[in-house]
């Protein structure tokens, strides 16, 4: 029975020296769409290998805590981990992950090539792959077609399009103009902001730049378009902006592509029939902010090459299309955003296709990210509720951050 | 001389249990939080744990943000204490003199208290939302101003102080009944005979009479206030900025989101010790009780 399953897995699998086959291999997710369908797929994998998989399922807000805390007893109790992009470079700093460039050059059947190679660097830290891309998530404008219709607009390509296309429609009375998450999570928008505006957060010396003046312009635009923002606009968070796009009446928002299953589903989305997407509008710079899970192999696990089974199985190519019709957000493969029966289903897959000329931003490398986050939203809090000037208002939150990136390990 | 030993070793050997307990969930976590706080532990920096004395407590407690998180712990503290206590013991006063639907009344008062803090939470979130929420569309309806609930700095005070009342009340009121069930009838009845008022039967005979019941609520309250988290955390996560940020939720933050243990062991040091003055009201409670 061993040695079918042993074939079995040679027809798909990259061959390495493999670990002895374990009864079960442990998968550490958080409670997300792609978590579901990894859950989902996994009895296939299962009946596949003989392999049992047990899943450890913990919510974000600790979930990197107890992945590290885990990692670092040395146990080798996970096998898998999903976690956060944002926590790459503190996972990776303190090696807690496996470095994955040996298994994905070697494996045929994941195939980096069907990634664009702005996608293939999703998940790399000090040039070495630390994580899979399980999401592909990058920003992308959502809009109301029956509003655009009516009011004979189109999509915007540029910011100053955007706001005209908002202003108009909350003129009109159809419809607040737009939505951003102005509460918690405003660092996903004016990141998006400042970079198309061809400002930075940070330079290579990891002195915070949030002052410059392209800073200041993105952030006083990214204010004045509160002005068309629906009321409450400045408590409502990341998921807010698209629970409240599909269930009320909002023109237009820029949100992450990895939404998309619940948007266009008329079980939970109101306005899921006028729904349709277009890339997210371009400044000075053509900037697209990439977001998404990661999934990897901990640096303890004691299975490691079976757990590289799992996800070559999950993750490859063969099975992207599955994968995508189980639930996750979707994965940017070429063969999944150039499909045609996908597409014609899912026209939005396209978007994750990124185009060449674009520049694209993953959240910042940083060990300090986490804590970067959380002191630009407070400093941010203070400027969009017009407590304080943006002039001003930059000048404290720059100095509030040298302290932070004062942390930062040298990388 | 052998029934002297005895009789020393007896007491020891009855604590000693208890200190067996202590050691393992109370003294050897707290010896840690101090030793953590005096080191550099963080889990996202793969370094070698060195001792750097008082560092940690003066990055992050001598700094705005913990002033900042003291004084919106303290605010909380005071909504419990000067206006849930207040409100409850009414409340359960005038029930108790009704007699009428007390049954009624006791049950659904346990409703509140029996749902979790972030299922409330989450419900209320719903209702406080600007665009679909059925509070401002009341408030819309009556034509009287609708705030931004969880977007602005004072009525996101508000919101949360709401909630933690609609599931702290009734706390206070059931307590109370029980402790005006409890009553002996015959002070109340020769404050009668003697002309009293209500009010001032209120004052003089049932509040008095109270006490113990009244310190043992104010207990839990300012215990249950210094640690609120979920409803702020579901709420509006400590916002906005660091407007509804308790200690607890900068403890949480440092430890989780910044992953930064040392750091937060000092936050965590530092608020066990500002809840040692509990211990001195527990001791005014055991001697009105006594």
């Amino acid at each position: 029975m061993s040695l079918l399953f042993s074939s079995a897995l040679a027809t798909t699998s990259t061959s390495f020296a493999a670990d002895k086959k374990p009864a079960s291999i442990n998968v550490f997710v958080i409670p997300s769409p792609s978590a579901d369908a990894i859950k989902k797929l996994a009895p296939a994998w299962t009946a596949k290998t003989g392999i049992k998989v047990n899943f450890t399922s913990v919510e974000y807000g600790t979930a990197h805590q107890k992945e590290l805390l885990s990692i670092q007893t040395g146990k080798g109790e996970q096998d898998v981990v999903q976690f956060d992009n944002t926590f790459l470079a503190a996972f990776a700093t303190a090696k807690a992950l496996t470095p994955l460039d040996a298994y994905t050059s070697a494996s045929k059947e994941y195939d980096m090539t069907d990634f664009t190679p702005s996608l293939q660097q999703y998940g790399d830290f000090g040039g070495k792959k630390y994580g899979l891309m399980l999401s592909t998530e990058p920003f992308i404008q959502w809009y109301r077609s029956d509003i655009y219709k009516s009011l004979n607009l189109k999509p915007a390509k540029t910011w100053d399009e955007y706001k005209a296309n908002a202003d108009a429609i909350q003129k009109s009375g159809r419809a607040s103009g737009q939505l951003m998450g102005y509460g918690p999570n405003t660092t996903w928008w004016w990141m998006q902001m400042v970079w198309s505006f061809g400002g930075a957060l940070y330079d290579s010396n990891f002195k915070p730049t949030v002052n410059t003046p392209q800073a200041i312009a993105a952030t006083k635009f990214y204010k004045d378009l509160l002005s068309s923002a629906p009321k409450g606009a400045l408590g409502v968070n990341g998921d807010d902006v698209t629970s409240q796009f599909v269930s009320t009446n909002i023109g237009q928002i820029l949100q992450y592509a990895g939404y998309a299953s619940g948007v266009f589903d008329p079980k939970m989305s109101k306005n899921a029939a006028n729904i349709a997407t277009a890339p997210a509008p371009a400044g000075k710079v053509n900037a697209i902010e990439l977001a998404g899970w990661n999934i990897g192999i901990p640096s303890d696990s004691k299975n490691k090459s079976w757990a590289w089974n799992f996800l070559e199985y999950m993750l490859g190519k063969s099975n992207a299309a599955n994968f995508l019709n189980a639930g996750a957000a979707a994965i940017g493969r070429t063969s999944i955003t150039t499909n045609k029966a996908l597409l014609a289903k899912n026209p939005y897959l396209a978007l994750l296709s990124l185009p060449a000329n674009a520049t694209v931003y993953t959240y910042p490398s940083l060990v300090t990210w986490p804590e970067f986050d959380k002191v630009s939203e407070d400093g941010l809090a203070n400027i969009l509720s017009g407590k304080v000037s943006v002039e001003s208002g930059l000048k404290k939150l720059n100095d509030a951050l040298k302290v932070v990136l004062a942390k930062e390990p040298k990388h | 001389m052998a029934n002297v030993g005895k009789s020393r070793k007896a007491p020891i050997a009855f604590i000693l249990p208890s200190f067996v307990l202590l050691i393992p969930i109370f003294l050897l976590p707290l010896g840690l939080g101090i030793y953590l706080s005096l080191h550099d532990k963080s889990l996202g920096f793969p370094q070698p744990i060195t001792f750097v004395g008082l560092t940690n407590y003066h990055s992050d407690v001598v700094n705005t943000n913990f002033y900042s998180a003291v004084k919106v712990t303290a605010e909380f503290m005071a909504v419990a204490i000067f206006i849930q206590i207040p409100i409850g013991v009414l409340l359960a006063t005038l029930l108790h003199s009704t007699k009428k639907f007390v049954s009624f009344f006791r049950s659904s008062l346990l409703i509140p208290m029996l749902l979790t803090p972030v299922a409330v939470a989450l419900m209320w979130r719903f209702m406080f939302s600007s665009e679909l929420g059925i509070i401002n569309w009341l408030l819309k309806s009556l034509a009287i101003l609708q705030p931004d609930w969880l977007g602005n700095v004072r009525a996101a005070f508000f919101a949360i102080a709401i909630v933690d009342s609609w599931q702290s009340i009734p706390f206070v009121i059931l307590i109370t009944l029980a402790g005006l069930a409890s009553m002996p009838l015959a002070p109340q009845e020769a404050a009668i005979v003697d002309g009293a008022t209500a009010i001032q039967r209120f004052r003089f005979v049932t509040l008095p009479l109270l006490k113990p019941v009244l310190l043992v609520i104010l207990l839990i309250r300012i215990i249950d206030s210094f640690k609120l988290f979920d409803i702020i955390f579901i709420l509006t996560r400590g916002g906005p900025g660091t407007a509804t940020q308790t200690l607890s939720m900068l403890d949480y933050n440092t430890a989780f989101t910044f992953l930064a243990t040392s750091r937060a062991a000092a936050i965590g040091v530092v608020l066990a010790a500002m809840s040692l003055p509990l211990y001195l009201l527990w001791k005014k409670i055991i001697s009105v009780s006594a």
